[in-house]
């Protein structure tokens, strides 16, 4: 399936011409990061915009803006499709046009700002722009957390791996040294300190010259 | 060696060659920092087989034999080079020559400026068209429906009869608006009369998407760089009916352009860099190099497309279609005498982007200023190459 609809009403007829007047706004999520997509989704639904798709392969995205009738497409500043997006106001004279929003350079820190989170987003030609402020705002605050959120688990993982070589270092050194686990982790600490290294270095270091010294 | 800017990314020590380039598939720009406080430049690429001089540079270590340490990173979309550019976390990379020109005019988004420094490949884009296309084709002018390089009448035929039973416009796909494939294509088709605005539909599809789009019909046909063409023929999706160097034989593509700023404070090192890659040029002339050549640009830029597409999109050689003799075709060219950026190019693709009302008038003096002959030539200074024998394309309509 090429994205999922969320239709929360059913006020397409009306939409043109209340649009400014306070309407949802319709949001058109282009990610191929999944979970990201989901959190940025579940942020605009929170703040009261219509998420009428989310994109996360090469679809024809061009007609997907034409169906949906999104008013602001958000999407991640790499994707494939982004070029596609860009050419609506070049090539299609008929159809919907998004600008990309850093056309406004009223506000010249919030496009950096949505470009260094790596967020793009298009506005639908005659949207007011203090409007679309606000979702780029959720969109910027969302991939930034998640960006921390994916740091913040590498980080994890790295501790734990780092624990578990440091475990193994000193489990070896009380089998082949007799070593009781205080000394050995002493010893893998005064190692780590003569080489200017990480513990966990030191403990892989370690473990490497075991192997040999078996072999 | 002239340094540029303030902590960038550093690649490990002696295994830089290899893996100062992005690895294909890994998010690009976002590897953390191994080392900071050293000065690299940042280069963006796009997966297109004229991307070849850049890795190759890289591959060989001709950035580094200048004292520049490059970090290159793929890239999806033009647009995205374009913004990272912007926000200053690219310095430069491979580009569609009416881009710098785009941006400097404020076409589209804001942009940071850049400018040509040399012209890192000629022709190398083709027109290919999917079956359907071509059944037409062959019914209104069957006459001129096998030569090859097609003419434009014969496609212009079967608009006109497509029209007359009613039927829709051809789709043909470009890979974005300010770009050679769009200009020429236009060009091409004008020279028939037809009317690129309104007797076909051009729609924007990224180049990694041609020839499936093709395969499955949602568009008659494309105009994109290689391996896209050799793709599709490879996939059965269709027939490369001509190069755009048979539109204009050997015109300038894919262009190294480099941020303003980079060019302000660090001209040294943009000539550093243009003398890599007119050395990286000097490789790929070499026929004996192109099968080395294939493989890193298949490893590090196409990992998708066989490398066996990857090596004949760089051959002088390649088929039509699949069951077409192989035939001398306008394929990517690499021949440093022709990457002198000359400023009677950038007029030609400016005035394009005016006859379709892409662009107004043009400050005076634009292209004088985005097209960096001055850069190109300390560059070629440095590689010891020759000036006195560069080749100058004609533009198409003489000028």
């Amino acid at each position: 399936m090429p994205y999922d609809r969320h239709d929360v009403d059913g006020s397409d007829a009306l939409r043109p011409s209340i649009r400014d007047r306070g309407m949802r706004l319709r949001i058109l999520l282009v990610d191929d990061n999944a979970e990201r997509a989901q959190a940025v989704a579940q942020g605009l639904l929170a703040d009261g915009c219509e998420v009428v798709g989310v994109v996360p392969d090469h679809a024809d995205i061009v007609s997907l803006v034409r169906s949906t009738g999104a008013d602001v497409i958000v999407c991640d500043l790499d994707h494939a499709s982004r070029d596609a997006i860009d050419s609506m106001q070049a090539l299609h004279r008929n159809e919907p046009r998004p600008v990309v929003m850093f056309v406004d350079r009223t506000d010249p820190g919030s496009t950096e700002a949505a470009l260094q989170a790596g967020v793009a987003a298009y506005v639908v030609e005659g949207l007011s722009p203090t409007r679309v402020r606000a979702v780029i705002d959720v969109a910027v605050a969302r991939f930034k957390s998640h960006q921390g959120l994916r740091a913040e688990l590498q980080e994890a993982r790295t501790a734990l791996n780092d624990r578990k070589l440091v475990e193994r270092a000193k489990g070896l050194l009380m089998l082949t040294r007799k070593m009781s686990e205080e000394e050995a982790f002493r010893t893998l600490r005064r190692l780590a300190m003569d080489q200017g290294k990480k513990l966990s270095e030191t403990a892989a270091n370690v473990i490497a010259m075991e192997k040999l010294l078996k072999s | 060696m002239a340094v540029y800017s303030n902590s960038r990314q550093l690649t490990v020590g002696s295994f830089a060659v290899v893996s100062s380039i992005s690895e294909p598939g890994s998010l690009p720009l976002s590897r953390p920092a191994v080392t900071k406080g050293c000065d690299v430049v940042r280069l963006g690429f796009m997966p297109l087989t004229d991307c070849a001089p850049l890795v190759v540079a890289e591959m060989l270590g001709l950035f580094q034999g200048h004292g520049v340490r490059v970090e290159l990173s793929p890239l999806n979309a033009w647009v995205a080079l374009r913004d990272r550019i912007a926000i200053g976390q690219l310095d430069g990379g491979q580009m569609l020559a009416p881009m710098p020109i785009a941006s400097s005019l404020g076409l589209g988004s804001v942009a940071r400026a850049v400018s040509v420094v040399s012209v890192l490949t000629s022709q190398g884009n083709t027109i290919t068209l999917g079956d359907t296309l071509l059944a037409d084709i062959e019914k209104a002018a069957p006459a001129l429906a096998k030569l090859r390089p097609l003419p434009a009448e014969a496609l212009a035929a079967a608009i006109r009869m497509r029209k007359r039973k009613g039927q829709e416009a051809p789709i043909l796909a470009i890979v974005y608006p300010f770009s050679s494939h769009n200009y020429l294509l236009r060009y091409w088709l004008a020279s028939a009369g037809i009317d690129p605005d309104t007797d076909v539909l051009l729609r924007a599809v990224p180049p990694p998407l041609v020839a499936d789009e093709l395969a499955e019909g949602r568009i008659d046909g494309f105009c994109a760089g290689q391996p896209w063409g050799s793709r599709a023929v490879d996939l059965r999706a269709g027939r490369i009916v001509l190069g755009t160097g048979d539109i204009w034989p050997n015109h300038p593509e894919k262009v190294f352009a480099l941020s303003s700023e980079l060019l302000e404070h660090a001209p040294e090192t943009a000539a550093a860099l243009v003398a890599a890659t007119i050395q990286a040029g000097k490789f790929l002339a070499d026929q004996a190099n192109l099968k080395q050549a294939a493989k890193w640009v298949h490893y590090y830029a196409l990992p998708q497309v066989p490398l066996s597409v990857v090596e004949q999109s760089l051959s002088r050689r390649l088929p039509y279609g699949p069951d077409e003799m192989e035939q001398p075709f306008a394929a990517p060219e690499f021949c440093p005498a022709r990457s002198c950026p000359h400023t009677a190019h950038g007029q030609w693709w400016l005035r394009q982007m005016q006859r379709w009302g892409h662009a107004g008038e043009a400050p005076s003096g634009l292209i004088e200023r985005l097209w960096r002959t001055d850069i190109w030539l300390a560059g070629a200074a440095r590689a010891g190459f020759p000036t006195d024998n560069l080749i100058v394309s004609p533009c198409p309509d003489g000028a």
